[in-house]
C-alpha cells in the first residue's frame, strides 16, 4: 500500500516534467519567430527564479524580498568574466551561482535571528544595497548605463547564437531545475522545510538541523537565481541595473504567492502566465499595439489584482487548486 | 548508572528565580514525574535540559556527556526526545507524515543526495513503515491520513509523542501529557506510556493529573517557586509536609487561620 502511493507521489511530479519537456522541444518547430523565442527565453528564465523562490518562501517559509539582487549579481559576474576578461561561457556561469549562493550564505545569516516582516524587511534592505552597487561600480557593472555586447553562450566550442539555441539551452536548464527541485522537496529536505515552516520548535523537537537547512535552503535558492541571471545575461546580451531592482523582487514574492505556497507545479504555472502577461501579443494574434501598451502600463496593477483576489478567494493559490482538483479526480475514480 | 543526571540547575528571568539550583537523576528504563503547583518551573526546567532555554547555572549531563550549551536539534540527535506543553505538531500535513519526518532522522538524504535520484530511496520506503509502526504503538493508526489540525485532542498528544518516539529517543521528557483528555484518553496514553516504557525507552513526565502520576511513577520530584522541596516514590510523596504545604497553602500558624 504504502509502496504503490510511494512510487505514485514521485511519478505524477516526474510525468508532468515530461509534457512539460514535450511542450518546450514543440514550441520553436511550431514557430521559429524570434519575437516569441525572445519572450519565452525571459519566461524561461524567471521559471528557474521561481523554482528557487518556491523552495526557500513557499516551502521553507522563509521570506526573501531582495532575490532580483541575486538574478543580478549572477547576471554581472557572468557578464564581467566573459565579456570583459575574457573567460568561457562555463566559467562565468558557474562562477555566477557560486557568488550568489556565497550571498545567499550572508542573506541567511539575519535569517537565522529573524522572522516574517522583519526578515522580509532585512533582505529588502539586501537588494536595496545590491542595487547601489549595481549602480555605482561603474567598472565592472557599467553603470546606470548598463553592460551590452555581452557574448552569447558557448558550451564546449559551440556557440549558442541563434534564437532556437538559446531558447532551448535555457529551458533545458529550466526543466532540469525543477527535475532536481522536484526530488529535493519529494525527500527528507523538502519535508524538513515544511515542518520548519509549520512550527520551528515542533521541527527541532524531530531533530532538524534548522540553522544549518535554513543556511542550505537560502544558498541553493540564491544560486539557481545567479545561474539563471547568467542565463539571461548571455541570452539578452544586454543588463542595466533597473532589471534587478527592489520591484522585480517584489513580482518574484507576488508569483510566488499567487502559485501558492507548498507547491512547485502552482508557481511555476504563475511564472509563465504573469511574465507573459505583458508580451501577451507574442502568443496571441490580434492583439493590439494599444492593448498590449495598455497591460504594459498596467502590469503592476494586474500582479496587485491578482495577489489581493488569490489571498481572499484561494489562500492556497494556484497550487490549492491543482491539488483540489486532482483530490476531485482520485474521488471520482474511487467511487 | 542514571541516564540523566540534572546538578544545580539555575535560570533567571530578572528577579524570578524560575528554577532554583534543581538536581536529580533519571536511571534508566524507569518512569519520573515532575510535579508541582502552576509557576513551579516545570516547563521552564524541560526547556533547559532539551536546550529550548540556556541555564545560568548548573549541568545536564545525558549518558555520560555534557547537553549544556547544544542546541535542541542535537540534543534530540543525542536520543533525548521531547513533547511541548502546547502541542506543536505540523498542522497540515497528516499524522503519517508528522511522524515520517522525525523518522527521516534514521536516513541519510542531504540536499544533493535527494536532488540527484529517479527512484525512490529504500530509506523513503522504511521510513513511511516505521511511521505506521509507532502510529500503532501510540495506539492512532487508524488517523494516519488525518491532517493533524482535524485530529481530536487526546489524539494530537499521543501523536505527539509517537513524533518524539520516531527519533528512536533513549529518553523521552513529556510536558503534561494527559493536559484536556477525558478519562478514556487518559486510560489509553497510560496503556501507550507502559509500551513505550516497555520497549526500552525511559520516560520523565511533567503531568498535573495526579491519578496517572500515583499510577504510573516509580519516582516522583517536586518543585514548587523553582525548588526541589522532595523526591521519592508516590507513596512518601503523598505523605510529605513539604508538599502538602505546597499544594494545599501553608498550614494555620499560632495566630489561628
Amino acid at each position: 500500500m504504502s509502496d504503490v502511493k510511494g512510487s505514485r507521489t514521485l511519478m505524477t511530479p516526474h510525468l508532468a516534467l515530461i509534457a512539460a519537456a514535450v511542450a518546450v522541444a514543440a514550441v520553436p518547430l511550431l514557430t521559429p519567430d524570434r519575437y516569441v523565442l525572445k519572450v519565452l527565453v525571459y519566461v524561461g528564465v524567471n521559471v528557474i527564479v521561481i523554482a528557487g523562490l518556491a523552495l526557500l518562501f513557499g516551502h521553507a517559509g522563509q521570506i526573501s524580498m531582495g532575490h532580483a539582487a541575486f538574478v543580478g549579481i549572477g547576471a554581472y559576474t557572468s557578464a564581467y568574466l566573459v565579456k570583459t576578461l575574457g573567460a568561457p561561457w562555463l566559467v562565468g556561469a558557474i562562477a555566477a551561482t557560486m557568488l550568489a549562493a556565497a550571498g545567499g550564505l550572508v542573506l541567511a545569516l539575519p535569517a537565522l535571528r529573524l522572522r516574517g516582516h522583519y526578515l522580509a524587511m532585512a533582505t529588502l534592505g539586501f537588494n536595496e544595497i545590491m542595487y547601489v552597487v549595481f549602480r555605482e561600480a561603474r567598472a565592472v557593472t557599467g553603470g546606470n548605463d548598463g553592460l551590452g555586447g555581452i557574448p552569447y553562450p558557448e558550451v564546449a566550442g559551440l556557440r549558442i547564437d541563434t534564437p532556437v539555441g538559446v531558447y532551448l539551452l535555457v529551458w533545458g536548464v529550466a526543466l532540469l531545475t525543477l527535475l532536481l527541485v522536484t526530488n529535493i522537496l519529494r525527500s527528507r529536505p523538502g519535508r524538513a522545510m515544511r515542518a520548519l515552516h509549520a512550527t520551528e520548535n515542533g521541527a527541532l523537537a524531530c531533530g532538524i538541523d534548522t540553522v544549518g537547512l535554513k543556511i542550505r535552503t537560502f544558498a541553493l535558492s540564491a544560486a539557481l537565481a545567479g545561474l539563471a541571471g547568467a542565463l539571461y545575461a548571455h541570452g539578452v546580451g544586454f543588463i542595466s541595473p533597473t532589471t534587478f531592482g527592489l520591484d522585480q523582487s517584489v513580482i518574484y514574492v507576488a508569483i510566488v504567492v499567487v502559485g501558492g505556497a507548498g507547491s512547485l507545479a502552482g508557481p511555476v504555472l504563475a511564472a509563465v502566465a504573469l511574465t507573459l502577461l505583458p508580451y501577451a501579443d507574442a502568443l496571441v494574434p490580434g492583439l493590439t499595439k494599444e492593448t498590449i501598451a495598455v497591460m504594459q502600463d498596467w502590469e503592476a496593477d494586474i500582479y496587485g489584482l491578482a495577489m489581493i483576489a488569490v489571498v481572499i478567494f484561494a489562500p492556497a493559490g494556484i497550487g490549492g487548486l491543482l491539488r483540489r482538483a486532482s483530490a476531485r479526480r482520485a474521488g471520482e475514480v474511487r467511487g | 548508572m542514571s541516564l540523566l543526571s540534572v546538578r544545580g540547575l539555575t535560570r533567571r528571568f530578572g528577579g524570578l528565580t524560575a528554577v532554583d539550583a534543581v538536581s536529580f537523576d533519571v536511571h534508566e528504563g524507569s518512569i519520573k514525574a515532575v510535579i508541582g503547583p502552576n509557576g513551579a518551573g516545570k516547563s521552564t526546567l524541560f526547556n533547559l535540559i532539551t536546550g529550548f532555554d540556556r541555564a545560568d547555572e548548573g549541568s545536564v549531563m545525558f549518558d555520560g556527556a555534557s547537553l549544556v550549551g547544544r542546541r535542541p536539534d542535537s540534543i534530540v540527535r543525542a536520543g533525548l526526545a521531547r513533547t511541548f506543553q502546547n502541542t506543536e505538531l505540523f498542522e497540515d500535513l497528516t499524522a503519517l507524515d508528522n511522524v515520517r519526518i522525525a523518522a527521516d532522522l534514521g536516513h541519510p538524504g542531504g540536499f544533493l543526495r535527494s536532488a540527484i535520484r529517479f527512484r525512490l530511496a529504500p530509506g523513503e520506503r522504511d521510513g513511511a513503515a516505521r511511521a505506521m509502526h509507532l502510529l500503532r504503538l501510540a495506539g492512532i493508526d487508524g488517523f494516519a491520513d488525518t491532517p493533524a489540525r482535524d485530529l481530536p485532542h487526546g489524539t494530537r498528544r499521543l501523536l505527539e509523542i509517537a513524533r518524539a518516539l520516531a527519533t528512536a529517543p533513549r529518553l523521552m521528557l513529556l510536558d503534561e501529557p494527559a493536559a484536556g483528555l477525558n478519562g478514556a484518553e487518559t486510560r489509553t496514553l497510560i496503556d501507550a506510556l507502559y509500551r513505550i516504557r516497555d520497549e526500552g525507552v525511559t520516560l520523565v513526565v511533567v503531568e498535573h493529573d495526579m491519578g496517572l502520576v500515583m499510577e504510573v511513577a516509580e519516582e516522583i520530584v517536586v518543585l514548587d517557586r523553582g525548588a526541589k522541596i522532595a523526591e521519592g516514590p508516590p507513596l512518601l510523596i503523598q505523605k510529605d509536609r513539604a508538599v502538602i504545604e505546597a499544594y494545599l497553602g501553608e498550614e494555620c500558624g499560632d495566630d489561628g487561620c
